[in-house]
């Protein structure tokens, strides 16, 4: 590649120099110009999707509860009809295992999409860049505001920019709550002045996080915090599709006429325009090749494209490409048939694996867990024929919500015996009850110090009246005191 | 200089103590954990968040040691910086053998 032209004042990054950089991080403050085109408009696409979950979700009602509510007051996750507990971490685990493969399998495939589009720090750092583009104006407008002094205009502008970022942060910080605790009573709490202090402190805690990612901190964020931005480049192959500048199409660069024959004066078909560098949000200039501060969110594809389409060039100087396509000049349907290649397949099928494996397994859950504690109270009773005495406590979570009769028994040695309090033992839906039972055995029929036994809790299940009864069976030891 | 060493302290500690938060809490519940003998007296909203703080002040006194062992021999010798390119303010900017000792 061509040793990268210098851009200008506009260029933003690029004048410091590079060690200079690395020690002392003069930020210099990025102004990123809006760009429309396709890409943008995903984005968008995205921005409204992610949100309208994130701020809708804790609204909806389901079973005449919140439908996602990670009740942490209570240590139980509610997922629509699913209710989680504590037990059920295998299940987080599992989703993290599916989030991080859809990242390997997306970063493989197009490179940084997630960072791009759909990365709660790019969703809202665009959210906030409208804001401010709508109170300050475009970027020339900004960078001008910026230089003057203040000003009783500037003091206004200012004041509106943060104002209104601070009440979405707020909003943002509220929502984030309102995930932990249930929502509406969260809504009622803070119009009448009532919200709990551990609650006012997470709402700032989220909203000062989000005001401060998103208008203060924005691709430093990328730049420096973010461990995906360090490593996702092991993922990437010759195939993976980037963001590429076509060197060969578009150098040696100048700027021309509309009207000029550059290939006669030698120029290639970048105008240099430096539209690329001023769209770009982490302010890197992709003409450099790829880099880890990309984030891919092709702004500079649109940009770029804009021109081409002024000067009446093709467009896609910068464009999605890979690697080899670039060496090679694959057309567009050879680079689409790269992306069907083995890496990705296996991806895709262990992606596809665990995704039926988690789901299988959350379909046969059964709805009813037993924890058994043995308590310290063992006795030895009788004289001629002793019997041996064992307390436990069987605490029985019914994960469902319905309520449920529960009996339960015991086995593992000749002639063990089991008295709890009445039986059937009623447990509410979603609900957990210790239940503390003694166990007896005779003393003849036990031949270790301590022997295996098994509880076995059935209940019957209310909602389906012929079906086999919910059964659980958890082992436990009997000791001789 | 000082945020970013302020960051490399405060944001990796704060990945590790939301993944310690949340093991650590699934497996114990705040209501049942021992203090000294008896049981947290604390709602579970007060104890899960001070037990996060605490998690986040562990790894960030483990961050900061890590960044303060990290200085190599040329930064605590001499300043790596040539004396013009030291910050604005800095006493030694004169000074071309000067250290931060």
């Amino acid at each position: 590649m061509d040793t990268p032209v210098k851009v200008g004042a506009a260029g933003g990054a690029g004048a410091l120099d590079p060690g200079e950089q690395t020690l002392y991080e003069v930020r210099r403050k990025l102004y990123p110009r809006a760009v429309q085109g396709r890409f943008a408009a995903w984005r968008w696409t995205f921005v409204l999707l992610t949100q309208l979950v994130f701020y809708g979700g804790p609204w909806l009602t389901w079973n005449g509860r919140q439908a996602v509510l990670f009740d942490l007051v209570s240590r139980k996750f509610y997922i629509f009809g699913l209710v989680f507990w504590p037990q059920d971490i295998v299940y987080l685990t599992v989703l993290l295992i599916i989030s991080a493969y859809s990242l390997f399998l997306f970063t493989a495939v197009a490179g940084r999409l997630w960072c791009g589009f759909a990365c709660p720090q790019t969703v809202y750092t665009e959210m906030f860049m409208w804001i401010e583009r709508k109170v300050e104006g475009d970027r020339l407008a900004r960078m001008r505001l910026d230089a003057q002094p203040l000003s009783a205009r500037k003091l206004r502008l200012k004041a509106a920019k943060h104002g209104l970022w601070i009440a979405l942060a707020l909003w943002t910080g509220f929502s984030f709550v309102g995930y932990f605790t249930p929502i509406k009573a969260l809504g009622h709490e803070v119009l009448s002045l009532g919200l709990g202090p551990w609650e006012t402190f997470w709402v700032l805690f989220y909203g000062f996080a989000t005001y401060g990612n998103a208008g203060w901190m924005r691709e430093q964020v990328c730049k420096y915090m973010c461990p995906y931005a360090r490593f996702q480049s092991v993922m990437f192959d010759p195939d993976t599709l980037i963001i590429t500048y076509d060197s060969a199409r578009g150098d040696p660069r100048g700027s021309r006429a509309r009207s000029v024959d550059y290939k006669a004066k030698g120029l290639g078909e970048c105008v240099d325009c430096s539209i690329c560098v001023q769209v770009c949000p982490t302010g890197i200039d992709i003409r450099d090749g790829l880099q880890y501060e990309c984030i891919g969110c092709a702004a500079c594809i649109d940009g770029c494209n804009q021109v081409m389409d002024k000067m009446g060039y093709p467009r896609g100087l910068i464009r999605y490409s890979t690697e080899k396509a670039m060496a090679g000049h694959y057309t567009a349907d050879r680079i689409l048939k790269r992306i069907f290649r083995p890496r990705v397949i296996v991806y895709t099928a262990i992606l596809w694996l665990i995704i039926l494996a988690a789901g299988i397994t959350l379909y046969h859950r059964v709805p009813l867990k037993v924890d058994v504690i043995r308590d310290r109270g063992n006795v030895m009773r009788g004289g001629d024929d002793p019997e041996v005495q064992n307390v436990y406590r069987l605490q029985i979570m019914n994960t469902q919500e319905v309520p449920r009769e529960v009996s339960i028994a015991v086995s593992g040695v000749d002639g063990i015996s089991l008295e709890a309090e009445h039986q059937p033992i009623h447990i509410g839906p979603a609900s957990s009850r210790v239940v503390a039972v003694r166990v007896e055995a005779p003393r003849a029929s036990i031949r270790e110090k301590s022997t295996p036994i098994v509880f076995t809790v059935e209940a019957a299940d209310p909602s389906h009246p012929g079906a086999l009864p919910l059964k659980v069976a958890e082992k436990a030891t009997l000791v001789i005191p | 200089m000082r945020l970013q060493r302020l960051i490399w302290v405060l944001w990796p500690s704060f990945i590790a103590a939301g993944v310690a938060e949340a093991l650590f809490f699934t497996i114990f519940d705040p209501e049942e954990l021992p203090f000294f003998g008896t049981i947290v007296g604390a709602s579970r909203i007060t104890t899960y968040s001070v037990g996060f703080f605490l998690f986040w002040a562990f790894a960030a006194f483990s961050s900061s040691l890590t960044c303060f062992f990290q200085r190599g021999s040329a930064e605590l010798n001499r300043c790596p910086l040539p004396p013009t390119a030291r910050p604005l303010g800095c006493p030694k900017r004169s000074d071309e053998n000067a250290s931060c000792r």
